[in-house]
């Protein structure tokens, strides 16, 4: 039992050591971006007074080291700074937009968990049989189709042929106009788009694990013993093959948060990865950086938690 | 190597000899030790090599010349692929924007091959500090998925095809890197490690000699691997305006002009960037796949 706290007390200690590592490395990046904050907010027609005053207001003229650690206290504080392109600060302008991508990432996990776990069953039961090789295939071809290219597709076949979804044009999931069947509609071409994204490579790993766990010698066991096929795959093989299950989903984490940037991008979904984007065509660098150390935090955390998470199952992850 | 030569003996009693197309389709599944994943691969990736290459030239039409007198024309006899919203040839800018795709995605993947190479060969290798230093900040630039860091920086420095490269090259290499810091703890306390050592041999020549060909196999396969995440990576930041500028172009570039186009229904501009991005992408995974399935039987 000690073993496992101090597993985890390691793993902690890590994960603040990352995180530490991640605020260094983007308060460098703040001082080594190119134009001055001060010039993005007051414009090329300021006067070297006003310049100086705000530069002072800010703590731009304070020491590197000093502002170093005042870097820490806003963050402590969870202040984050104030938006140049749309005067708001950046902390509420990103939970806002955040909450719209994580209602489109966790219903887009559920139907792509339901649904590579179908296939990744089917696959790893007939791992070697015909139908298991046209799953992989698919499995392939899926993999290397990138989401703006399908999710062009489909907004070229479903919105403008058929004109079944709209394109795009959500403002707000939670704007007081909104109906739950326009969300509804809004969000099924982006949720199809997502799925088609995470399926395979899930998919491909669970086939891969029950494949292996099929091959073990508890299963042929079992079927000694006389329990029947369908049995040992419920009891047996699909709990253990689910285990691995657990840490792909915390290393997909961070592309939960950030949400698929081209995805929401493509079908202009207020979330996250469309703000990172914006933000990145109009530079405007508080908003990119606060994007960037959320997601870098939140990221961390979740690793830590699936760690954690495995070593309770497991008890041997706390040696690894 | 004894293995790969028994199996390429294997397939070559395997397959009768043909003549014609077929002799040459029996030469390549040689070529690839009879693994027709590999073959399909090796197939469609020379196709695109050649189009991109040497395409533009046997095409010999101008990619920017505007002919005002067909815009937005559907596919026909005279513009196989169309034509763009300012009566561009779509054919010959497909062939030109393949171009410069691979011009950034390869060398791209050299820097990213390199770095990540070096970087997991020193922490493997070096002191226990060292190896955990690395490895925290190999976590902390892990903790942000690649497209993220490469947006940030898109929007920092000024974008060429140099920058590109860099810009690329610099952020892809984490996970390989971590691939081959495990390799190297796992080989580096094998006999013919220590007998090297033995002998006098310096760290740099045992990560040269002896680890990097042990490895090779592998590095071969991630190698692959990375082409096709590069060639994805530069096709999104195209597509989101943050990669190759106009008046170049590129894939990505090409099927956000379409997706720009896309209410006026016009499919041809849509279809073929899209396709030349899946078919580069499928073909770097079958390879990859091809080359793990004819190792996996050692």
């Amino acid at each position: 039992m000690t073993r496992i706290f101090w597993g985890i007390g390691r793993k902690l200690g890590s994960a603040a050591l990352s995180l530490a590592i991640l605020i260094t490395l983007t308060f460098v990046l703040v001082h080594v971006a190119p134009g001055s904050p001060v010039y993005q907010i007051l414009g090329p027609k300021a006067s070297p007074a006003s310049i100086r005053e705000l530069n002072h207001a800010l703590g731009l003229d304070l020491p590197f080291w000093q502002q170093y650690f005042r870097w820490w206290f806003d963050l402590a504080h969870a202040r984050l700074g104030y938006s140049y392109s749309v005067q708001r600060p950046v902390g509420s302008l990103i939970l806002s937009y955040e909450l719209n991508t994580l209602a489109l990432q966790i219903i887009s996990l559920v139907a792509s968990l339901l649904i590579a776990f179908a296939l990744g069953l089917a696959h790893g039961v007939h791992y070697d049989r015909t139908l298991g090789r046209v799953i992989g295939g698919l499995e392939l071809a899926l993999y290397a189709l990138p989401s703006f290219f399908s999710g062009t597709l489909l907004i070229l076949f479903f919105s403008m042929r058929l004109g079944w979804f709209p394109a795009g044009g959500l403002e707000n999931l939670r704007l007081a106009h909104q109906t739950i069947a326009s969300n509804a509609l809004h969000m099924a071409l982006p949720c199809v788009t997502i799925v088609l994204l995470t399926v395979p490579a899930l998919s491909r790993y669970f086939a891969q694990s029950v494949h292996e766990e099929l091959g073990r010698d508890y299963v042929r066991s079992a079927a000694a013993r006389g329990a029947s096929p369908s049995r040992i795959l419920v009891h047996h093989v699909i709990r253990n093959a689910m285990r691995p299950l657990v840490t792909v989903l915390g290393l997909s984490l961070p592309s939960i948060f950030a949400g698929g940037v081209v995805v929401e991008t493509v079908f202009a979904y207020p979330g996250l990865g469309w703000l990172l984007w914006r933000s990145a065509l109009a530079q405007d660098y508080p908003v990119l950086i606060g994007i960037v150390l959320v997601i870098g935090i939140l990221t961390v955390l979740g690793n830590l938690l699936a760690d954690i998470a495995n070593t309770l199952l497991d008890p041997r992850a706390a040696y690894a | 190597m004894l293995d790969e030569t028994r199996s390429l003996d294997a397939t070559r009693a395997d397959l009768p000899v043909r003549i014609g197309a077929s002799s040459i389709l029996a030469r390549l599944l040689r070529l690839s030790g009879g693994n027709a994943t590999l073959t399909t691969g090796l197939v469609i990736a020379a196709l695109i090599l050649l189009a991109s290459s040497i395409g533009p030239v046997l095409y010999g039409r101008d990619p920017f010349a505007l002919h005002t007198a067909s815009v937005l024309a559907a596919p026909d006899g005279r513009y196989p692929f169309g034509t763009d919203d300012l009566g561009r040839n779509a054919f010959a800018r497909l062939l030109v924007a393949g171009r410069s795709t691979l011009y950034v995605a390869l060398p791209a993947t050299l820097v990213a091959f390199t770095v990540g190479t070096l970087y997991g060969l020193a922490s493997g290798l070096g002191p226990r500090l060292l190896d955990q230093a690395l490895m925290r900040l190999l976590d902390a630039v892990l903790a942000l998925p690649g497209l993220v860091v490469l947006i940030f920086f898109g929007a920092i420095v000024p974008l060429n095809t140099g920058s590109l490269i860099l810009l690329l090259g610099l952020i892809s290499w984490p996970s390989l890197a971590r691939l081959v810091r495990n390799e190297t703890l796992a080989q580096r306390d094998r006999d013919f490690v220590h007998a090297s050592r033995q002998l006098g041999g310096g760290l740099a020549h045992i990560a040269g000699t002896h680890l990097l060909r042990v490895m090779a196999p592998v590095l071969v396969v991630n190698f692959t691997f990375l082409v096709g995440d590069m060639i994805f990576a530069l096709s999104a930041l195209s597509f989101l305006g943050l990669g190759v500028q106009p008046p170049h172009t590129s894939w990505g570039g090409l099927l956000q002009e379409g997706l720009d186009l896309v209410a006026l229904d016009a499919w041809w501009l849509i279809v073929p960037p899209g396709l030349m991005i899946f078919a580069a992408m499928l073909a770097t995974s079958l390879i990859g796949q091809g080359l793990l399935a004819r190792g996996g039987t050692r």
